[in-house]
């Protein structure tokens, strides 16, 4: 794939480069931040993150077995303690709860690896130790033919440096 | 992300101004944090204490282990002591940590961005410690897997209605969850690390560890997300955990533990101990890594209110056990509370009400809230108060029951206290090993609250210095 | 061997343990506390009714006191087990006291001799029998040489039999004087004025027929006299509610008797004469009270009340120089008083004190010693040079005798004096007779082989009469015919001597299985010593007086080599393992003295220095201590335990020759250090929680009327019909749910039945002493480490390097514990002296009361402790982790933990060294470091009970067994059984308007259900 990486110093440039680049449908545009901004959400906008689903359904699913574990395991032996019901499921209500943020909490991870699409091996084109430092970096992948006004858009919002990658 | 750094600005709530006006842009983040990282002759000398005082405690623990619980200070019907005290406290200290980084976050108290990473490292360590002690205390330590549900081929489960098989499943769960929170929220950061080192062989692993992290503006959004309900299921959690642990107690019919508002009273508890570690250890570090603008005056000034609020709720609880005894009408617990705070154990339970309900008062004074010496001072008297608050409710409780004929006393022996002492170095190994491993403030969320660089807008100007006071005159600028 | 008493009736309830060699594995739970492999050798001809694993019973006769009482020892492949009482024998009907049962721990005792020692050169060496008796017989042969035979001296540990002629025979045989049966426990003043006026030495008392019980310091109740009998008669007595007699206890100390009387009336030490002639008219009110510093209303009070009591029992006890005066005194009352043979019984007398010679006679014997005209001095059983006033100066006067024998068993301190050491059988090994009681002989048999290479005296004295070569006669056949001829008179050995005092062999073997014969025993002439006025020693120096008391357990010290009796708490005080200076409250703020702090006892023959007791039993012009401790040779839980109260005691005689206990005056002050007090006691005091209730007669009558049944959940004042109700609703299973279906065995219609029974226990507080023979009956049945021996304590703690160390930190582990509470309002510490009124004092047996919704079980995370569908709270050793939660939410703190390796013979704390062992019980595993025990209601027995009903294919018989505590309970106050079948006694009991539950209000349901206690204030018309 091939495609132009800008490297912008400001945020604001960045912003409009990205708002112009999305008008003039020149290709994906990926952008490289140091730290999670609004404003890039505001011109990317993006779709929802289905992230909170995992932690729904994984969070469900944990409490049904929290609640099944104990009181199937209660009622394997019935011995009874201090008069009390053998599956007595109010204080198992514990272990669906906590059952439920164990595996809530962790495919809510899962969620976040799976759409983050990490952890991934290789850095890929497009990336520069400096996106994690201070500056935004803004990838636009396209055509051949079309690098050229690709470039020409990012200069004009003020990339500090524009380069052609493979 | 979330941030209140454009509120507009209120007289003499200071506190509430969380701008760090002495950060100029993100490359100076970068390199002040990166620079905390350098090993120092100081720390290697504290990590060796720590380790030779968990050192101390192991053996202890071996000799007992060989000779029988008979070698601590056990005095039936006493039958728990220094070890369950110490659990409760540790338990306690690991809830400020997701109190600030799990419910401030979600209540968007912009104050916990530059302490919640050192919080929440606390909270894994303190769990981590907190975690032995229920095996330690126990007569036959070599079987406590039992309490687990493992599968075996004689189909024998743990007994689910008990409160201690409760306690595994929530602090089980506790740890697992903090740690994966603390993670989750490092990834960005050692991404950071990664980008700045340039040792091959760290660069190889912190770019392991940080799962080929690349910023892109996909990964933050998702991110993001994953953050906010991680938090969300924390708050829940934190509150969960410790109410059960209060079962431990509120679950028995024993007169001074058996008391409903044990759970409540617990979690205010735990979050005014866990405050005052965060003191104890945040103020050293601040000074000694040079970040007093990273984690400024009017932080621990907040942080120090929310010290004062839960010690104002455990005082309550105190008075309210002492009203409802009275009140109540049971002559065992009115017998027992006057035990417990003018007869046999007046000197532990005052130790308890003059650390945690007296002196904490102080707070109410600002200038004191942002004097750093007194807070670490007071810090330290939280956390004495805390250990006898846990101390009190364990101990009188057991030795002051329904037989009058089996009324004892108690008195730790050396066993107790090495094994207490390793606690410590324990848990301040770890802390040690990490704060010059990992970067003790999130990086990528101090970027956050910092004025990004902007084409149109002119140099950066803190729209209220004035709130801000530097410690040591020039600190920044 | 003999043949096993299966045949007699009233073992019955224990014949199902015949059966327990499958059932036994089943229902015992295993914890293996030791890794040890052991190997298992099958018998290839097993020898006559030996199963392995089937338990037998051999009646024999006790040996630990004089009385003679009848026990049933249980044995297993060949080793004792158990002593239970002998449910036919006429003195204690089944019923056996703490002693009794340690005898067991007399037998096994892993100081014994292991067979005969020599001293050369100043060591005890092992030798051979052989060797041991050719030295008898050439020492004997030197003592008739030297011309002074007729001085020597044979001490014999007193007991009722044969061997007190066999031994006189051969002492005649041998030129040598009659022996000396000295017990320093008779009570001789008492002995001596039965004689005299009822004809015998210890008549029958019968409680019951009395309606008032006056002690003038007779503890009848702890060790004095008959323990056994006088218990099993007051108990039953008080137990009768109704017409029950009240009880006065006349004393400067107030002891278990006195805590078990109505009324104390603290006279001063040696004056309750005074009293007595009070009542017999010779001495006014006034003059009396003078006497006795006692308010004279009280007195006065007594005086009407004995006078409109009839019939009454006034017994007589005491020692000092007027104890003779007061028992005549006291005799004479009660004839006057028309209780001779009606409250007293000298037709059904006891023998026990037959033929005991007072111990005055020493003073003789001292004398002789010191001139060192004694030639020869024997001891067999006593301990002369401990157990005797030091102002007597016994052991110095020993030590000048050439040629001194000792045959006891155990070392002690006269066996450290001796030459030669011809270690006796233990009396469980022996053979003998006792006449018990008038025209019944009680038979002595070996219930297992030695356990070390040891032989009965008798049979070592005949056989150092065997052709030996015979040093001192002349070469002469006519002599030696002679000497061969009266040899042959003597049967071949002691055994051969019992069967022909019964008439040959098949009688014997015929009468052993019951252990009792219709018979009697030639009487004895008691060599009266010349006496004797009152040789009184240091009467007026000092400003205090000196009660030395002994009490059941240590005795005169013979119980203090045994861990059982050591670890079991005084009665009274509640101290083991310790000797302390009791004294009131006031007389330690007068001394500065705190609880705890040293202070010194000095008399005119010695001093001690032992901490400081507070003790609001006892006159402030009195200091009591206890006598029984503080041993320097008498094996590793005796020596060094202690204080030895002997070494207060001048040599001072009363006029029946008996020592002078009481009245010794005395000097305390306070020395220097502290020592912790090794008690069981908690705080003394009920603090109103209703845990020992009593009330009296009228309230009864008058009072609250049986309440109905209440159910879970709200706070029941009376029972379930037989306890069930609880029970069957929750505990037995129906799932919090009554429609539940899956009941599984706690379905009463399940085919293991168990859920249909409900074991529960009622114990009579009314009945009730507080003897705490059920806490050693428990240690002996359940394998109960006892933990307060010196190197038992927790080790790197040189501070706690005293015995007792893990009970001063409360860590021992009787199941069943005596408490004793004292009605009073404030610490004793606070207590004034208030001659008008003493605190009445309940003692209540507390053990794990099982529970209908016992708080331990739901808290326990891995099902160590659950609830049997027979309302059993179970503790599963070997499920147990020990995290101690079941123990902090048990409202009666009766559950224990093993702090140490107590079972595991490499430690330290190693309760049962070899061969202390041997008596473990099979059936009961011994109990891992690191886990939680309690009482389990003797399950044990309950499934052996069930499994022989099973294979008999019949249902268990109401009241077919018991539990050990109940079984030995000399107070009949404990009983077990099924509270969900009518037919079995608890049942009704349960019933009883004085029942209830302790700490009802936490609807615990428990299955243990108290009566209780009566009260008998002074009648109406008599002002106290």
């Amino acid at each position: 794939m091939r495609g132009v990486l800008g490297h912008f110093r400001e945020l604001d440039s960045a912003v409009d480069a990205i708002t112009e680049l999305k008008a003039a449908r020149l290709g994906d545009v990926t952008v490289f931040t140091p730290t999670p901004r609004h404003e890039f959400e505001v011109a990317v906008a993006p779709p929802r993150s289905p992230v909170r689903m995992y932690m729904l359904f994984g969070g469900l699913a944990g409490c049904l077995f929290g609640y099944w574990m104990a009181i199937w395991a209660s009622a394997y032996w019935p011995l009874v303690v201090g008069g009390k019901a053998i599956a007595s499921w109010i204080p198992y209500t514990i272990f669906g709860f906590e059952v439920f943020v164990l595996v809530g909490g962790l495919s809510t991870v899962a969620g976040l690896f799976i759409h983050a699409r990490i952890p991934r091996l290789t850095m890929m084109v497009g990336y520069d130790p400096r996106f994690s430092r201070g500056d935004y970096g803004i990838w636009v992948e396209c055509a051949p033919d079309r690098i050229a006004s690709a470039e020409a858009l990012l200069r004009k919002n003020g990339a500090v440096e524009v380069r052609g990658e493979r | 992300m979330a941030t209140i750094a454009y509120e507009p600005k209120r007289p003499n709530i200071a506190s509430a101004n969380v701008q760090l006006p002495a950060v100029r842009d993100y490359e100076q983040v970068d390199d002040e944090i990166v620079a905390t990282l350098r090993p120092s002759k100081a720390w290697f000398l504290m990590l060796m204490t720590a380790i030779a005082c968990l050192g101390l405690g192991v053996s202890a623990f071996l000799y007992q282990l060989h000779q029988g619980l008979g070698v601590a200070g056990y005095n039936p019907p006493v039958m728990w002591g220094v070890y369950i005290v110490t659990f409760v406290f540790w338990i306690g200290i690991g809830h400020a940590g997701t109190l600030i980084s799990a419910i401030l976050f979600l209540f968007r108290a912009g104050f916990r961005t530059t302490i919640y990473r050192c919080a929440e490292a606390m909270t894994v360590f303190a769990v981590m410690t907190a975690g032995l002690f229920p095996i330690i205390h126990l007569g036959r330590p070599w079987k406590f897997f039992w309490l687990l549900p493992y599968p075996n081929w004689r189909l024998l489960w743990p007994q689910f209605k008990s409160p201690l098989v409760w306690d595994v499943f929530a602090i089980s769960t506790y740890l697992t969850i903090s740690t994966t929170f603390l993670f989750v929220g490092l990834i960005p950061d050692i991404a950071v690390l990664r980008d700045r080192e340039t040792n091959p062989t760290r660069k190889r692993i912190l770019s392991f560890l940080s799962f080929g992290w690349r910023n892109t503006e996909r990964e933050w959004r998702h991110f993001a997300r994953a953050y906010l309900f991680l938090a969300a299921v924390s708050t829940p959690l934190v509150l969960s955990v410790h109410s059960v642990v209060s079962f431990d107690f509120a679950m028995a019919i024993t007169p001074g533990w058996h008391t409903t508002i044990f759970p409540p009273y617990f979690v205010a508890g735990a979050i005014f101990s866990g405050i005052g570690m965060v003191f104890t250890i945040i103020i050293p570090i601040r000074k000694w890594f040079r970040l007093q603008h990273y984690v400024t005056l009017n932080h621990l000034d907040a942080a120090a209110k929310l010290c004062l609020t839960t010690s104002l709720i455990v005082g309550c609880a105190y008075m309210v056990e002492f009203f409802i005894a009275w009140y109540g009408g049971v002559q065992v617990e009115q017998d027992f509370f006057w035990n417990r705070v003018f007869g046999q154990w007046w000197w532990a339970a005052w130790i308890m009400l003059t650390c945690n309900m007296i002196l904490p008062l102080s707070l109410f004074s600002q200038k004191l809230r942002r004097n750093p010496t007194w807070l670490w001072i007071l810090s330290i008297f939280i956390n004495i108060g805390m250990w006898f608050e846990r101390f009190v409710i364990v101990v009188p409780s057991l030795s002051h029951e329904f037989e009058p004929w089996q009324w004892t006393t108690y008195a730790p022996t050396w066993v107790d206290y090495s094994i207490l002492l390793g606690s410590f170095g324990w848990f301040f190994m770890w802390f040690l090993l990490f704060v010059r491993q990992l970067p003790i403030i999130a990086i990528a969320e101090v970027k956050e609250i910092v004025a990004p660089r902007l084409k149109r807008a002119h140099a950066h100007t803190p729209d209220n210095a004035d709130d801000y006071e530097p410690e040591t005159p020039g600190a920044h600028n | 061997m003999t043949k096993p008493v299966e045949t007699a009736n009233g073992v019955k309830r224990r014949d199902f343990l015949k059966v327990l060699g499958v059932t036994g594995a089943a229902t015992a739970m295993v914890g293996c506390s030791t890794d040890q492999v052991e190997k298992l050798i099958p018998y290839v001809t097993s020898p006559d009714h030996t199963v392995p694993g089937v338990s037998n019973y051999y009646a024999t006769t006790c040996r630990e006191c004089a009385a003679g009482c009848g026990i049933i020892v249980e044995t297993r492949d060949g080793r004792a087990l158990k002593a239970e009482g002998n449910p036919d024998h006429p003195v204690n009907r089944g019923a056996i006291c703490a002693r009794g049962q340690a005898a067991l721990q007399g037998l096994y005792n892993p100081d014994r001799f292991r067979g005969p020692m020599l001293r050369q050169n100043g060591q005890l060496v092992p030798i051979s029998w052989e060797e041991a008796i050719d030295a008898l017989h050439k020492g004997v042969d030197t003592a008739m040489k030297s011309g002074k035979a007729r001085h020597a001296v044979f001490i014999n540990q007193h007991e009722q039999g044969l061997l007190h002629s066999f031994l006189d025979e051969w002492l005649a045989y041998r030129d040598m004087p009659p022996h000396i049966s000295y017990d320093a426990e008779a009570p001789f003043a008492t002995i001596v004025a039965n004689r005299a006026v009822y004809g015998v030495s210890w008549p029958r008392l019968d409680f019951g027929a009395a309606k008032l019980i006056v002690s003038f310091a007779a503890d009848f109740l702890d060790g004095w006299g008959l323990p056994v009998p006088q218990q099993l008669d007051f108990a039953e007595a008080r137990g009768k509610i109704e017409g029950a007699p009240r009880l006065i206890y006349i004393g400067p100390r107030r002891p278990l008797t006195g805590l078990n009387a109505d009324q104390w009336i603290a006279a001063k030490p040696g004056t309750a004469g005074a009293i007595a002639r009070m009542l017999a008219g010779k001495m006014t009110a006034a003059a009396a009270a003078a006497a006795t510093d006692v308010p004279v209303a009280t007195l006065a009070a007594l005086k009407k009340e004995v006078a409109a009591a009839k019939p009454s029992l006034l017994i007589a006890g005491g020692s000092g120089p007027k104890a003779l005066d007061l028992a005549t005194e006291v005799n004479t009352l009660n004839k006057s008083l028309g209780n001779v043979g009606v409250t007293v019984k000298p037709a059904e007398a006891y023998g026990a004190w037959e033929g005991v010679v007072p111990p005055a006679v020493l003073n003789d014997v001292v004398a002789a010693m010191e001139a060192s005209d004694v030639p020869a001095l024997f001891v067999r059983g006593a301990n002369p040079v401990y157990s005797t006033p030091v102002g007597l100066g016994f052991a110095a006067a020993a030590a000048k005798v050439p040629f001194k024998v000792s045959f006891s068993t155990v070392p002690d301190e006269t066996t450290a004096l001796c030459d030669l050491i011809l270690p006796d059988h233990h009396a469980l090994e022996s053979w003998g007779i006792a006449e018990p009681v008038k025209g019944t002989l009680g038979l002595q048999q070996p219930t297992m082989d030695p356990v070390f290479n040891t032989r009965a005296t008798a049979d070592v004295l005949l056989a150092s009469l065997r052709p030996l070569p015979c040093f001192s006669c002349p070469v002469d056949p006519a002599e030696d015919k002679q000497h061969a001829a009266d040899i042959a008179k003597f049967p071949p050995d002691y055994r051969g001597v019992v069967a022909s005092h019964i008439g040959g062999n098949s009688k014997l073997q015929h009468a052993l299985p019951k252990g009792l014969l219709a018979g009697s025993l030639p009487g004895r002439v008691v060599p009266v010593a010349k006496i004797m006025k009152p040789a009184i020693v240091g009467e007026a120096t000092g400003d205090y007086y000196l009660a030395t008391y002994a009490n059941l357990l240590m005795g005169d010290g013979r119980g203090a080599n045994k861990p059982w009796l050591q670890e079991l708490p005084d009665p009274v005080t509640k101290i083991c393992w310790q000797t302390v200076v009791e004294m009131h409250p006031e007389t330690a703020k007068k001394l500065g003295v705190e609880r705890g702090d040293h202070v010194t006892v000095k008399t005119v023959a010695g001093s001690i220095t032992a901490p400081a007791f507070l003790y609001i039993g006892v006159r402030p012009d009195t200091v009591a201590v206890m006598v029984g401790r503080g041993q320097t040779a008498s094996g590793r839980y005796a020596t060094g335990t202690g204080h030895n109260a002997w070494s207060l005691l001048p040599a001072s005689n009363d006029a029946a020759g008996g020592y002078q206990l009481v009245g010794v005056r005395c000097t305390v002050a306070k020395a220097a250090g502290h020592s912790m007090i090794v008690t069981t006691e908690g705080s003394g005091r009920q603090h109103g929680r209703g845990i020992a209730r009593a009330s009296t007669l009228e309230e009864l009558l008058t009072g609250e009327e049986h309440k109905p049944h209440a159910f879970p959940g709200q706070a029941s004042t009376a029972f379930l019909p037989g306890l069930r109700a609880p029970v069957a609703g929750d505990a037995q299973g129906e799932f919090s749910d009554p429609t539940s279906a899956q009941k599984g065995e706690y379905d009463p219609k399940h085919p293991s039945g168990r859920a249909k029974r409900r074991w529960a226990m009622t114990i009579d507080l009314a009945k009730c002493t507080g003897c705490s023979a059920c806490v050693t009956a428990c240690y002996a049945e359940n394998n109960i480490p006892t933990v307060g021996a010196e190197w038992q304590g927790p080790i790197l703690y040189p501070d706690r390097k005293f015995p007792g160390a893990n009970i001063t930190r409360s860590r021992e582990m009787a199941w069943l514990r005596l408490e004793r509470y004292y009605e009073i309002d404030r610490e004793y510490k606070d207590m004034a002296w208030n001659p008008e009124h003493h605190p009445e004092v309940r003692v209540i047996p507390m053990l794990c009361q099982h529970c209908g919704n016992a708080p331990c079980e739901p808290v326990c995370p891995v099902y160590a402790t659950y609830h049997a569908p027979d309302g059993l709270n179970v503790q599963v050793y070997n499920r147990c982790v020990g995290t101690r939660y079941c123990s902090n939410n048990c409202p009666y703190k009766v559950r224990y933990f093993n702090w140490f390796g107590y079972g595991e013979p490499d430690r330290a704390q190693y309760a049962f060294p070899e061969p202390l062992n041997w008596q473990l019980n099979p059936d009961v595993t011994v109990r891992a470091k690191g886990i939680m025990e309690k009482c389990s209601f003797c399950v044990q027995r309950i499934r052996d009970a069930e499994t022989l009903a099973k294979v008999q294919n019949r249902e268990i018989e109401a009241d077919e067994f018991t539990t050990a505590c109940a079984q030995a309970c000399p107070s009949r106050a404990i009983v077990f059984g099924d509270a969900a079948d009518e037919h079995w006694s608890v049942t009704k009991l349960i019933e009883d308007r004085r029942a209830y539950h302790v700490f009802e209000e936490l609807n615990t349901f428990t299955a243990v259900v108290y009566l209780k206690k009566i009260n008998h204030p002074a009648p109406a018309g008599v002002t106290a």
